[in-house]
């Protein structure tokens, strides 16, 4: 295919049909499987605190910090045993923030090599990469 | 401190009264969070992660179902997220009394358009520009009500996607979804069947929300041992209203969300003033 036929208005056929209704699988899939996960490490973080101190609430704050120095806090506290259920809690959070941007993600895969749509492409990576800079840069 | 019982309490039933309106549960959630005592930033920043919740889990279904339209999501969230950046940076700035003034005049403006609502039949738009044609905006879908494949084409793209800017902005500002006013771009200017609006809606929340989290999230607005509970109470209650609902006449939903819609606005907008 070549670039300017990608770039063109692409008429509606029966195999386009197909690959969107695959796409709208994925796209579901991801996100019900991100809010599931995260909604589980949310639930088993309180549940376990209440267990250990019979108290349910929990207060610590987050200095201000970007995924990726959220995600490198939680992974020290991970190995260093400590303070396992606000753990799970911060690991809930973060199931929660990637969920739509896997979404983003796996639609850019899915336009660029499966439906070989490069406007869509370009869209979803123009989303991608705002999002991107958004959560990793500060 | 708001205690774990009363934040898990207060995001149940606004939860539940989102899904059972179809506004979402920030509409209500930040209003009855700063009647308990928390700061209106907090507030907004807790809301906005919730609401990626609540969007990502029932666009998950819709997606399934067929009705959303990827392509007229992902090209309007090119725009909604810069608003939502640029809003969020403008509320961590911003002094309070605004955010209450602002916040009153979305819940009383919602008001307004539930209250002024006509129930008109929707027409396909009779002719569609070549930038939206070039967009690939058409689909189909099949309307269990009516029984019947309903194919539609949305146009005036040029003029939807900077529109949701602003609603993006609103959604950032706020800490709120802003569905309403993404249905009504998607309504009246680009002319798509209000099923294929309201669930292509709730796919870009959850990517608008999340641009406007990143911001709150660097600022350290976000309060995990707060957000757990506001989270699973949202999520929880937006589930029990979405089965609620198929039983509830959409008349009684409607009269009790237009007083709860009022109330709130009218408490948001005397706190507002008096500062």
């Amino acid at each position: 295919m070549n670039l300017k036929a990608c770039f063109l208005e692409q008429k509606e056929g029966a195999r386009d049909q197909q690959l969107q209704a695959r796409m709208e699988m994925m796209v579901g899939y991801v996100l019900q499987a991100g809010v599931l996960i995260s909604g589980l490490f949310l639930a088993a973080g309180l549940a376990w605190r209440f267990l250990a101190t019979g108290h349910l609430g929990f207060d610590f704050t987050l200095r201000g910090m970007n995924l990726y120095e959220f995600l490198v806090h939680d992974v020290h506290a991970a190995f260093s045993g400590a303070a396992r259920p606000r753990l799970l809690i911060s690991l809930g959070i973060l199931v929660l923030l990637i969920t739509p941007y896997v979404r983003v993600l796996s639609s850019m895969v899915y336009f660029a090599v499966v439906e070989r749509n490069c406007k869509y492409t370009l869209f979803t990576g123009f989303v991608f990469a705002v999002l991107t800079y958004s959560l990793f840069l500060r | 401190m708001v205690s774990f019982w009363v934040l898990l309490l207060i995001s149940l039933v606004a939860g539940f009264i989102g899904a059972m309106s179809g506004m979402g549960g920030g509409v209500v959630l930040i209003p009855a969070l700063t009647l308990v005592g928390m700061d209106i930033k907090h507030a907004i920043a807790i809301s906005i992660v919730s609401v990626i919740a609540t969007s990502s889990g029932s666009a998950s279904a819709y997606v399934r179902d067929h009705i959303t339209n990827l392509k007229v999501g992902m090209f309007l969230e090119m725009f909604t997220i810069l608003g939502a950046l640029a809003g969020a940076a403008i509320t961590i700035i911003s002094s309070r009394r605004p955010l209450f003034l602002m916040f009153a005049f979305v819940l009383l403006g919602t008001w307004l358009a539930l209250f002024l609502q006509s129930k008109e039949e929707w027409k396909p738009l009779a002719k569609v520009d070549r930038f939206s044609r070039w967009l690939e905006l058409r689909g189909s879908y099949y309307d269990q009500a009516q029984q019947q494949q309903i194919v539609y084409e949305g146009g005036r793209a040029y003029f939807g996607g900077p529109l949701m800017f602003g609603a993006g902005l609103i959604a950032g500002l706020l800490g709120i979804g802003a569905g309403a006013l993404k249905v009504l771009i998607h309504d009246l200017v680009m002319g798509l069947p209000p099923k294929v609006s309201t669930t292509t809606s709730n796919l870009i929340i959850g990517v608008t929300a999340l641009a406007g989290t990143s911001v709150y999230l660097a600022a350290g607005y976000i309060d995990p041992g707060l957000a757990a509970p506001v989270i699973l109470g949202v999520g929880a209650g937006a589930f029990i209203g979405t089965k609620v609902l198929v039983r509830l006449t959409n008349m009684a939903v409607r009269r009790f969300f237009l007083v709860v819609l009022l109330i709130l606005g009218v408490e948001m907008l005397i706190r507002g003033i008096r500062g």
